[in-house]
């Protein structure tokens, strides 16, 4: 954990007059899980966006993998390695589980010189992906707006655990899960930071903080109002960062974990 | 419901209108003296081709989840650029290419190429510079037809050269040439809608346009695409009607749009985006043929097929709405 994969450095982001991020700078290492805290409106998914392509900063720099980012779309994101989970469902309803799945990078084989969709292909995958998560949906096959909420998170889930790529960002990826599929969720989260991805996770739910991060970043008003590694603190301490009744920046509650 | 019932159940609801197609033969052929038999059926195929062609590109585009107006006056444009270049009478500069064959690809080419331009241009507003689709397509209704008018000072062009007229009037197994135009474009859209990539991300597009701009679809490429099909396509429904009337005249089409409309909604089409396949609009557009043919057959005056249409379109939207309320008991 000592590579870091990608470096923010002073990143601000104006809308108009205001300003929601007004210099964010933090690193995420290799195989390392961030939880990034923050109260509504700290400026947390304006964060999130910036790095996966969706919105462009309005100043400062990130640094992937030692090289230059600056992703202008979700694809170039995507292309560079970054995966991203959104708070509101990014499903097309409309569709099945395995269209779901593949969007964007949908298998074809060739017939007659014409690139056609490899649907059997594509439905194993799916299959076999969804069986080591162990999703259980009731067809593959089912169009999407006929699943119940905590099924369309999951399939959310289990895409990003399939494509991995080189780091997740995670908005609020339980709000629609019950207790055995978060369980499962953190588990998966585990899992892939051990494949040596980087995870960003974003939650309001600091149990689900402890539980899976190595290190917590605290977003208030539009800075890092802390940045403490998980063993040096507790979550009085990160409460208190968040409301910004500590300090900032001073790692508050220093040995009061350990 | 077993499984096995609702499978059927969801076929049935997804083929809808194949079937109301299918009762509606059944109940003309058994009541309309006259109507069952082949030639009636070939008519029925033949009066479709220029509304079916013309039906393909609106639909891909509202499946997309935006609107195109402009198809009838891109049709009519396309047809008259025909009507002018290579009719004989009329305005028509009569223009002869050797071999004569040539003008079957020039025309179309011509009339492709003004099609897809005036797709690219409303694809351009509605994509670039974020305008309305339903107002940019508007106002392309209204100044395509205008150039329809003014390019013809109002009058016709006739007599198109033969070479083209031979693909309205040679038959096979009773069917002009220009109607397996139509049906190949139904098959060949078909295909792409449901097998390639390009389809695939249309519909994503259409229910749900950010989730498919996150995942890294390139909607805006996707979406430019489409309006110049659309364009594209109008323009070959309009080379199309300029072979089958031998010409062009300045108000070619009008009404053709509303046709086009009720095909595609009639067909399983949500105006919503993203619900729809084309073989449910190619049964729309049969079903309001063998309507029209019947409503002729029965001596009853042509006025009262818009009245029908008219309320076939209400039905329509009415099934759609019945369709999903059962489609919800059955999640």
């Amino acid at each position: 954990m000592t590579e870091p994969l990608l470096v923010l450095d002073n990143i601000t982001k104006n809308y108009g007059a205001v300003q929601a991020l007004q210099g964010v700078s933090f690193s995420i290492a290799k195989g390392e899980v961030i939880a990034l805290l923050g109260d509504n409106g700290a400026g947390k998914s304006t964060l999130v966006k910036i790095i996966s392509g969706g919105l462009e900063a309005s100043s400062g720099s990130m640094t992937f993998e030692g090289k230059e980012f600056r992703p202008k779309s979700p694809s170039q994101a995507k292309a560079a390695g970054i995966e991203t989970v959104y708070q509101d469902l990014s499903l097309c309803t409309n569709v099945d589980v395995v269209a779901n799945f593949f969007m964007g990078r949908e298998l074809t084989k060739s017939m007659l010189g014409i690139k056609v969709l490899d649907e059997k292909r594509m439905e194993e995958q799916v299959a076999k992906a969804m069986a080591n998560a162990g999703t259980r949906i009731p067809s593959l096959r089912s169009k999407v707006e006929h699943l119940s909420g905590g099924q369309r998170q999951a399939i959310e889930l289990n895409r990003f655990v399939h494509w991995g790529g080189k780091l997740v960002l995670l908005d609020e990826p339980f709000a629609a899960l019950g207790v055995e599929q978060t369980k499962r969720g953190l588990e998966m989260i585990r899992q892939v930071a051990a494949q040596g991805i980087g995870v960003v996770i974003i939650t309001h739910i600091m149990q689900q903080a402890f539980q899976v991060a190595d290190r917590m970043v605290v977003i208030r008003q539009g800075v890092v109002a802390g940045d403490v590694p998980r063993k040096q603190t507790n979550a009085d301490a990160v409460i208190g960062m968040i409301t910004g009744e500590t300090l900032a920046g001073t790692g508050p509650g220093m040995g009061a974990g350990q | 419901m077993s499984p096995r019932q609702r499978k059927v159940l969801e076929f049935v609801l997804d083929n809808l209108v194949w079937f109301m197609l299918l009762v509606v033969l059944a109940i003309f052929s058994a009541t309309i003296p006259n109507y069952f038999q082949p030639g009636i059926f070939a008519n029925v195929i033949e009066q479709s081709s220029v509304l079916g062609v013309m039906s393909i590109g609106l639909a891909l585009v509202i499946i997309a989840g935006h609107m195109d107006l402009s198809v009838e006056s891109v049709a009519a444009l396309s047809a008259m650029a025909t009507g002018i270049l290579f009719a004989s009478s009329g305005i028509g500069l009569g223009i002869t290419l050797t071999p004569g064959w040539l003008v079957v690809p020039v025309s179309l080419v011509i009339g492709l190429a003004v099609g897809a331009v005036i797709g690219a241009l409303n694809g351009y507003l509605v994509i670039k510079i974020k305008m309305n689709a339903f107002i940019v397509t508007l106002s392309s209704y209204i100044w395509v037809r205008g150039l329809v008018v003014a390019s013809s000072g109002g009058r016709s062009a006739q007599n198109l050269a033969p070479d083209l007229r031979f693909l309205g009037i040679q038959r096979f197994l009773g069917i002009p040439l220009t109607a397996y135009i139509a049906i190949l474009c139904f098959v060949g859209f078909s295909f792409m809608m449901a097998k390639t990539r390009f389809g695939r991300h249309l519909i994503m597009i259409g229910g749900n346009e950010a989730a498919a701009f996150r995942a890294g679809i390139k909607v805006d490429k996707v979406l430019m695409i489409a309006f110049v099909l659309s364009g594209a396509i109008a323009a070959l429904a309009g080379w199309i009607l300029a072979i089958r009337t031998s010409g062009a005249t300045a108000n070619l089409g009008t009404g053709l749009l509303f046709n086009a409309f009720a095909a595609v909604v009639i067909g399983g089409v949500s105006l919503k985006g993203g619900v729809g396949a084309l073989p449910g609009v190619y049964a729309g557009v049969l079903l309001l043929s063998s309507i029209n043919t019947a409503i002729n057959l029965m001596g009853l005056p042509a006025h009262y097929t818009q009245v029908i249409h008219g309320l076939l379109v209400l039905a329509a939207v009415l099934l759609d709405t019945l369709k999903q309320t059962i489609r919800k008991r059955l999640a």
